[in-house]
C-alpha cells in the first residue's frame, strides 16, 4: 500500500493502462503502423490512413455481432455468405423498384431468419455452432448462386449507390454508421443483463443456467444481431461498388473473427471488449493494406493472416495460463 | 478356514502428500480363497491405498512395500501392477461404448494371426470362454453401448478375467447395478473367490459388506483401525463406530428459531440416473418442509440425494412427481421457474456450475438478478453495488474487494458469493448440496452460522452433506434416503451418527 502511494503517477496511470484488455493490442497496432510508416512513408499519408479507416468500417460493422458470438462461446461463418445474401436481396428488391429502405428492411428480415436458423439449431439440436453456421454458410451462398446464376445484378439505382457516398463533416457513412453499432455494442455488452448474460454463458454455461439465466434466448440473440450486421455489411459493401456480387464477402468470416480475436475477444469464450475487437478489425486492415503497399502478393498476404489468427489465439491461451496460476497463487 | 496362505501383503504403507498424510503406516493381507472388504469414510485412505495397488502412484512415491504371492513387487506403472496379476475393476465403467463386447473384452490383447492381422474366430472364442466363466448370456458381437450397466459391469470383470489375474479388486461396483443385479454380482464374486481368485472389495454399502466379506479391514484418517472376521460375527455398531472414531466435537453454533408451518411438500419425485439409462436413481420419494426448518437428505454416495435436489429445482428432468409450495402446485420445469417460486440452488461443485470463474465477485452475485437491477434498458450500477455490497459485508466476504475476479477466492468465501447469489433474490427455500466441501474449518462455522441465522429469518434449508456430524450439528430433522425412496425419518435429538449411518446404509 504505502509503495503504490509513492509511485509516480504516470507509472500508475501506465500500469492502469496495461491492465486493460485492450492494451495489448493498441500497443501491437501502434508498432506495426511505426514499423510499416519506417518501411513506407506513404502508409502514413492522409489519404492512404482515411482509405483504411473506410475499409475498416465494412467489416467493423460485422466485428461487433461475431464478438457477442465468440464471447458466448460460439463461432459463426456463415457472415460472408450472408453478406452476399444481404447484398443481392438489396439489389433485386431496389432493382425491381422497390425504395430502398423497403430493399434494405427485406435484406435485414433475410438476416434474422438466417441468425434464428444459426441460433435455433445450435440451441435446439445440440450440434457445434462451427458445423451448423459451415452448413448455412454453403446454403446461403448456394442460394446467393441460384438467384443470381453468376451474373452480377447491374446497374444498380443511384439511391443505393449514394448510401456509400454520404459523407458527414467529411467522414463516410460507413465509418459512422459502424462507430455507432460499436457504440450500441459497447452498451449493449457492459451495461444491460443481456451483455452481462452474454459473458456468463460464455463463461460457464452450466453456472448461468442454474443462475436462473435464458442461455437459449441469449444464444439464439446472438446469432440473430451477428446475421443482420453481416447484412448490412451486405448492403454498404453493395452500395460501394455499385453492383451486387455473387462472390462478395468471401474470406469475409476470416477477416471479421481474426479483427475479434486479435482485440482480444476469447476464442473459448467469456471474455473479450467491443472496443477490443474493433481495434482488432482495424489492425486487420493495417495488415493488409501495409502488405499491399509493401508489394506483398495477394496470396501471401493469406498466408500472413492465417498466421496472426493462429498467434492471436495462442496468445490468448498463455493469458488464460497466467490468469490460472495467478488466482492459485491468491488463493495459496 | 485354516491356515492359509498369503497372496497379498501391503507392508507398511505410508504415502504423504504435500503436507498431509494420506496413509500412515498401513498394512493390510490378503489370503487365499477369501473377500476382504476395506471400509472406512470419506478421506479414510482407501482410495489411496486402491491407487498405490494398481500403480498410479509409483513406487518411488510411497514408503513400504509390497508382496505378492511371496515376491517383492516395485510398481511403476498401472502396467506393471496388471503385469504382477492385480485386476482393478472402478466404479466408472470404463469400456469402449462404441465397439463390441468382444473387443472390449481383449482390448489391447487382440490375438492375432500369422499374417499379423486379427485372428477374430479365436478372439471371439476367448471372449465367449470367459463369459462362460461367468455364467453370464451376452451377445459378443453387440457393442458396450447397448447393453445394461449390470451386463456393461460384467464385462469389465471379463476383461479383467482374460488376463487371468491372481487377483481382483472392485471399486463401489454395485453403484449402478438393481438389488438383484447385486445378488448376481455378489454369487459371481463368491465363485471366484472358490476358483482360487481372492477379492478386495470396496463400497460404502455396508449390508453388502455384511454378505460377502470374510474379513472386513476398517481405515480412518488414513490408518489401519482394526480387522474384523466373519467367524466372529461383524457387529454392525462396532464398525460403524470404528469408521468415525471419537471425533472431536466441533462448535455448532446455537440460534434460538421457531419453525413454521409447512411451506414446501415434495410428492412422489421420480428421477433417471444419470448415465445409467433406463433406470431411476430415486424410485418414489416424498417429504415436507417447514418454514424456517433446516431439513438433512442422509444418504449414501450414490443414493441419489444430489439427482433429487437438482430435480426439484429443475436442472435435471424428472420422470414424476409435484413439487407444492404453500399448498399451491408450484410447476418447474427449469431453473428460471424455481427461481421465480423462490428456489436457491447451491450445487456439489462451486468450479463446475456454481460460480463463472472468469467474472468479479460483483458479477457472480447479481448474475439471479439482472432483470431486478435494471432501470430502463440498462443495468443500474449504483443499485448493483449497493446489494451486492450489502451481501458482502452481511456475509464477511474476505476479499480485496468486490470487483477481484471470484477464482481467486478461498473456496469458504467463493460459496458465501454463491450464497449471495441467491439471498439477492426473493428467496424462501434453498437448497445446498455439500455446502462445506473443500473448505477450511474455521469458514466452515462461519458457514454453520448462516445457515442457522437464515433459518431464524424464516427461510427453509434443505442440506445434503457427507459429513454426519455436520448433518447432526445443524439439522432439525433428517430425511434418509435408500434405494431410491425414504427409508426413515427422524427428529433432532432422536437419533445419533452411528444410527443415521446405519439407516443410511440399510443394517
Amino acid at each position: 500500500m504505502i509503495r503504490e502511494k509513492h509511485m509516480p503517477s504516470l507509472k500508475k496511470a501506465g500500469g492502469k493502462f496495461l491492465q486493460r484488455q485492450e492494451s495489448s493490442i493498441i500497443i501491437v497496432t501502434l508498432l506495426y503502423v511505426v514499423f510499416v510508416s519506417c518501411v513506407n512513408p506513404v502508409f502514413i499519408s492522409s489519404s492512404n490512413l482515411f482509405n483504411i479507416l473506410k475499409n475498416t468500417g465494412y467489416s467493423l460493422i460485422t466485428v461487433v455481432g461475431m464478438s457477442l458470438v465468440l464471447i458466448t462461446g460460439g463461432l459463426d461463418l456463415s457472415v460472408g455468405s450472408v453478406l452476399a445474401l444481404g447484398g443481392i436481396i438489396t439489389g433485386l428488391a431496389c432493382k425491381a423498384g422497390l425504395p430502398v429502405w423497403l430493399a434494405i428492411l427485406l435484406a435485414i428480415l433475410t438476416g434474422v431468419i438466417v441468425g434464428l436458423v444459426n441460433g435455433l439449431v445450435i440451441v435446439k439440436a445440440g450440434i457445434p455452432p462451427l458445423i451448423v453456421t459451415l452448413g448455412t454458410q454453403y446454403i446461403c451462398r448456394g442460394l446467393v448462386s441460384v438467384i443470381t446464376q453468376g451474373v452480377p445484378i447491374y446497374p444498380l439505382p443511384d439511391s443505393l449507390k449514394a448510401i456509400d457516398k454520404i459523407r458527414v463533416a467529411g467522414i463516410p457513412m460507413v465509418v459512422i454508421f459502424a462507430f455507432l453499432m460499436v457504440a450500441i455494442g459497447y452498451f449493449l455488452l457492459g451495461r444491460t443483463p443481456f451483455g452481462r448474460s452474454i459473458y456468463a454463458l460464455g463463461g460457464n454455461e452450466e453456472a448461468a443456467r442454474i443462475s436462473g439465466i435464458n442461455i437459449h434466448r441469449t444464444r439464439v440473440l446472438v446469432y440473430v444481431i451477428t446475421s443482420v450486421l453481416a447484412v448490412l455489411s451486405g448492403v454498404f459493401i453493395t452500395s460501394r461498388l455499385g453492383s451486387a456480387e455473387a462472390a462478395a464477402g468471401s474470406g469475409f468470416e476470416m477477416t471479421v473473427i481474426c479483427g475479434a480475436v486479435i482485440g482480444g475477444v476469447s476464442s473459448f469464450g467469456g471474455v473479450g471488449s467491443i472496443l477490443g475487437a474493433a481495434i482488432g478489425a482495424f489492425f486487420m486492415e493495417v495488415l493488409t493494406n501495409s502488405l499491399t503497399l509493401m508489394r506483398v502478393s495477394v496470396y501471401w498476404q493469406n498466408v500472413v493472416v492465417g498466421i496472426v489468427l493462429i498467434l492471436a489465439v495462442m496468445l490468448d491461451q498463455y493469458k488464460r495460463r497466467v490468469m490460472v496460476k495467478k488466482s492459485i497463487k491468491a488463493v495459496k | 478356514m485354516d491356515a492359509k496362505n498369503i497372496v497379498l501383503s501391503m507392508n507398511h504403507i505410508t504415502k504423504r502428500f504435500l503436507g498431509t498424510v494420506a496413509l500412515k503406516d498401513v498394512s493390510v493381507e490378503l489370503y487365499e480363497g477369501e473377500i476382504l472388504s476395506i471400509v472406512g469414510e470419506n478421506g479414510a485412505g482407501k482410495s489411496t491405498l486402491m491407487k498405490i495397488l494398481s500403480g498410479i502412484y509409483p513406487g518411488s512415491e510411497y514408503e513400504g512395500s509390497i508382496y505378492v504371492d511371496g515376491k517383492k513387487a516395485v510398481f511403476s506403472c498401472p502396467a506393471d501392477s496388471e503385469n504382477a496379476g492385480i485386476a482393478m475393476i472402478y466404479q466408472e465403467l470404463n469400456l469402449e461404448l462404441d465397439l463390441t463386447v468382444t473387443e472390449n473384452i481383449l482390448l489391447g490383447r487382440l490375438p492375432v494371426n500369422k499374417f499379423g492381422s486379427i485372428d477374430w474366430r479365436k478372439a471371439r472364442g476367448m471372449a465367449q470362454e470367459v463369459l462362460q466363466q461367468l455364467h453370464v448370456q451376452i451377445d459378443i458381437d453387440v457393442t458396450a453401448r447397448s447393453l445394461s450397466p449390470s451386463m456393461q459391469q460384467l464385462v469389465c470383470i471379463a476383461r479383467a478375467l482374460i488376463r487371468n489375474p491372481r487377483i481382483l479388486i472392485l471399486d463401489e461396483p454395485t453403484s449402478v447395478l438393481t438389488e438383484r443385479e447385486t445378488e448376481e454380482l455378489l454369487t459371481i464374486l463368491d465363485g471366484l473367490r472358490m476358483k482360487g481368485i481372492p477379492c478386495i472389495y470396496i463400497s460404502h454399502k455396508l449390508d453388502e459388506v455384511f454378505r460377502i466379506s470374510n474379513r472386513i479391514v476398517v481405515l480412518r484418517d488414513g490408518a489401519y483401525i482394526r480387522s474384523f472376521r466373519r467367524e466372529d460375527g461383524f457387529d454392525a455398531e462396532k464398525i460403524i463406530e470404528d469408521m468415525i472414531g471419537r471425533r472431536l466435537v466441533a462448535m455448532y453454533p446455537t440460534i434460538h428459531k421457531e419453525i413454521g408451518p409447512e411451506i414446501m411438500r415434495v410428492e412422489h419425485f421420480r428421477v433417471p440416473h444419470s448415465f445409467a439409462p433406463g433406470k431411476s436413481i430415486i424410485e418414489d420419494v416424498s417429504f415436507s418442509l417447514r418454514k424456517g426448518e433446516v431439513l438433512g437428505l442422509v444418504g449414501l454416495v450414490g443414493s441419489g440425494r444430489s439427482e433429487l435436489l437438482n430435480a426439484m429445482f429443475g436442472a435435471v428432468p424428472k420422470t414424476a412427481g409435484t413439487l407444492y409450495l404453500d399448498g399451491q402446485i408450484a410447476a418447474i420445469n427449469n431453473p428460471r421457474d424455481a427461481k421465480r417460486s423462490g428456489l436457491g440452488l447451491i450445487t456439489e461443485d462451486r468450479k463446475k456450475n456454481g460460480l463463472v470463474s472468469a467474472m468479479s465477485v460483483k458479477h457472480n452475485m447479481t448474475l439471479t438478478i439482472l432483470q431486478q437491477i435494471k432501470r430502463g434498458l440498462f443495468l443500474d450500477f449504483k443499485k448493483e453495488d449497493e446489494l451486492s455490497g450489502r451481501y458482502f459485508d452481511a456475509l464477511s466476504i474476505k476479499a480485496p474487494g468486490m470487483d477481484v475476479q471470484v477464482a481467486s477466492l478461498s473456496g469458504g468465501n467463493q460459496q458465501k458469493v454463491i450464497l449471495a447469489k441467491w439471498l439477492c433474490t426473493n428467496l424462501r427455500v434453498i437448497l445446498m448440496d455439500e455446502p462445506t466441501r473443500g473448505i477450511d474449518v474455521g469458514t466452515k462455522a462461519e458457514i454453520y452460522k448462516l445457515i442457522l441465522e437464515l433459518a431464524a429469518q424464516g427461510i427453509s434449508i434443505i442440506m445434503v452433506s457427507s459429513e454426519m456430524p455436520e448433518l447432526l450439528g445443524v439439522c432439525d430433522r433428517f430425511v434418509v434416503l435408500s434405494k431410491g425412496r425414504v427409508y426413515k425419518e427422524f427428529l433432532r435429538g432422536e437419533v445419533g451418527e452411528v444410527e443415521l449411518i446405519r439407516a443410511a446404509s440399510n443394517t
